[in-house]
């Protein structure tokens, strides 16, 4: 008979359970640029199939191989010098820019109050927001990663479900903080190569590697979520 | 056991002259070796007279020129032939005796040729258009390559070690992939049970399609616009001016592909 009375009381999205807060938390990543560098072992297969073919292949005269020279009328193709692959922010180790590190995956880290961390002191954290009622989690991430960013246009948020969840227990330090739980969202950089980073003091682009550095409790469970 | 029957289709009159696989030819019973000449494909030039040449002398000459490069590509030859164990052996006792093959004769005057292209490469080669390819892009270290020669059992050697490499590095993505799914599984375990609908949706949406690929050299700034400005300078004049394309210095092709190919471009 208590149920029925209490049961109006209970908000339209009823928790099952009752310990705490969930937050959701942003993995902002942007795909690498260049194409990773090449075991020795696998060229060096590649170049003795290549030369090993090479032997039985016939040898055109070389009038006839120009004639693939020949051009239309509307191809038009300028000589350029290919950009090299290790550019001036990797020389710097500048980690605010998204030019470093192209042949990986870069993920951006904020320096600032998170939720969890004993209050006022800024710590590293990914982007993150409580869930207040808004209708999916995904788009509480969402909401996060547009008050960090200003705009979304140049987000993709892939899939709607999360990529992977930890429980935070709380410290001996902050007592009286429940235990809460965050969700990871994976999303990437769409076409744009800088951004302004608002609503913190500093923030990073780094790697997988790196990143351990600013975790180093989470590691295991980093390594298990991020892949490269 | 039962066989089933398949209903035979409709006679046409294709089936009546028996035509080959490969070439649509009617099939020939001769053998052909290898790199030899295919049978169709000899131009014969022997025309008795009859025909009137346009253009007096130059015009033969022009056509003369171009029936030389036919000849030369179709007779292309390789500067190793591909020989069975039993012919090696029937060669190497026919030099004992004295005599020697038209194609060994060709093989020996290829040989001392200076011309590199005519012979096996010694060393390590460039594959590809020479700017952009792996050595001198750093892509690879060229002092951790294993060195190797040009025979079998090293090729065997090369093929295991590619081999273990490449699926060492595939199981261990295909495990890492794996992760990647549970932690997604439990996660929206994890979730309270609105929400839990909500993020078991999937999500249709398009892709975007302006997501770029990672490619060989990382983007240049301001390419497009030197290459617009280019196009808008250029319109106007009838002839382009051509800035050469690197060109490769050996192209890969079969030479079935090739052979086929050249019998129809010949065939004007």
């Amino acid at each position: 008979m208590k149920m029925s009375l209490v049961r109006p009381l209970l908000t339209r999205r009823g928790f099952s359970t009752s310990s705490g807060n969930l937050v959701a938390s942003v993995l902002f990543e942007r795909l690498p640029v260049v194409i990773p560098k090449i075991d020795p072992v696998v060229y060096a297969f590649q170049e003795f199939s290549f030369r090993w073919r090479q032997q039985y292949q016939r040898r055109y005269p070389d009038e006839f191989l120009d004639k693939s020279d020949a051009r239309g009328k509307g191809d038009y193709q300028i000589d350029y010098v290919p950009a090299p692959r290790i550019t001036e922010a990797d020389k710097s180790n500048d980690r605010r820019s998204l030019q470093r590190a192209l042949d990986r995956r870069l993920y951006l880290l904020l320096y600032g109050n998170a939720y969890g961390a004993p209050s006022g002191k800024p710590v590293w954290h990914f982007p993150e927001k409580v869930y207040e009622s808004e209708e999916t989690m995904r788009k509480c991430a969402e909401s996060a990663l547009k008050s960090v960013l200003g705009d979304l246009s140049n987000t993709y948020f892939v899939g709607n479900a999360p990529m992977a969840h930890m429980v935070v227990q709380p410290t001996k330090d902050q007592s009286g903080s429940t235990s809460y739980k965050r969700f990871f969202f994976k999303s990437q950089v769409i076409a744009k190569n800088e951004f302004n980073i608002g609503k913190c003091e500093d923030f990073v682009w780094v790697t997988k590697d790196e990143l351990m550095e600013y975790f180093p409790e989470q590691a295991e469970f980093l390594n298990k979520m991020i892949i490269s | 056991m039962l066989r089933l029957l398949k209903p035979k289709p409709i006679p046409s009159g294709h089936h009546l002259i028996q035509r080959c696989a490969v070439s649509g030819t009617a099939k020939g019973k001769a053998k052909i070796k290898a790199g030899q000449a295919l049978k169709r494909s000899r131009i014969t030039t022997k025309k008795p007279g009859s025909e009137s040449k346009p253009g007096g002398p130059t015009g033969s000459r022009e056509k003369q020129e171009r029936e030389r490069l036919y000849e030369q590509c179709l007779q292309a030859p390789t500067p190793l032939r591909y020989l069975t164990q039993k012919q090696r052996e029937r060669e190497a006792e026919r030099e004992k005796l004295g005599l020697i093959s038209k194609e060994r004769q060709r093989e020996i005057d290829m040989m001392k040729k200076k011309n590199e292209k005519y012979k096996v490469s010694e060393k390590p080669t460039i594959i590809g258009t020479p700017g952009l390819d792996y050595v001198s892009l750093g892509l690879v270290d060229v002092e951790k390559l294993p060195k190797y020669e040009l025979t079998v059992e090293d090729g065997r050697r090369l093929a295991k070690e590619y081999s273990r490499v490449l699926m060492r590095k595939h199981r261990a993505r295909q495990a890492a992939e794996s992760t990647l799914l549970r932690l997604k599984k439990e996660a929206i375990e994890a979730l309270p049970e609105g929400l839990r609908e909500a993020a078991l949706v999937p999500d249709l949406s398009p892709f975007p399609v302006n997501r770029f690929m990672a490619t060989l050299t990382p983007p240049i700034q301001g390419y497009i616009d030197q290459v617009r400005e280019a196009a808008n300078k250029i319109s106007g004049m009838e002839k382009i001016r051509m800035l050469p394309r690197k060109k490769p210095v050996i192209l890969f092709v079969s030479t079935l592909e090739w052979d086929c190919y050249l019998q129809f471009a010949c065939m004007e």
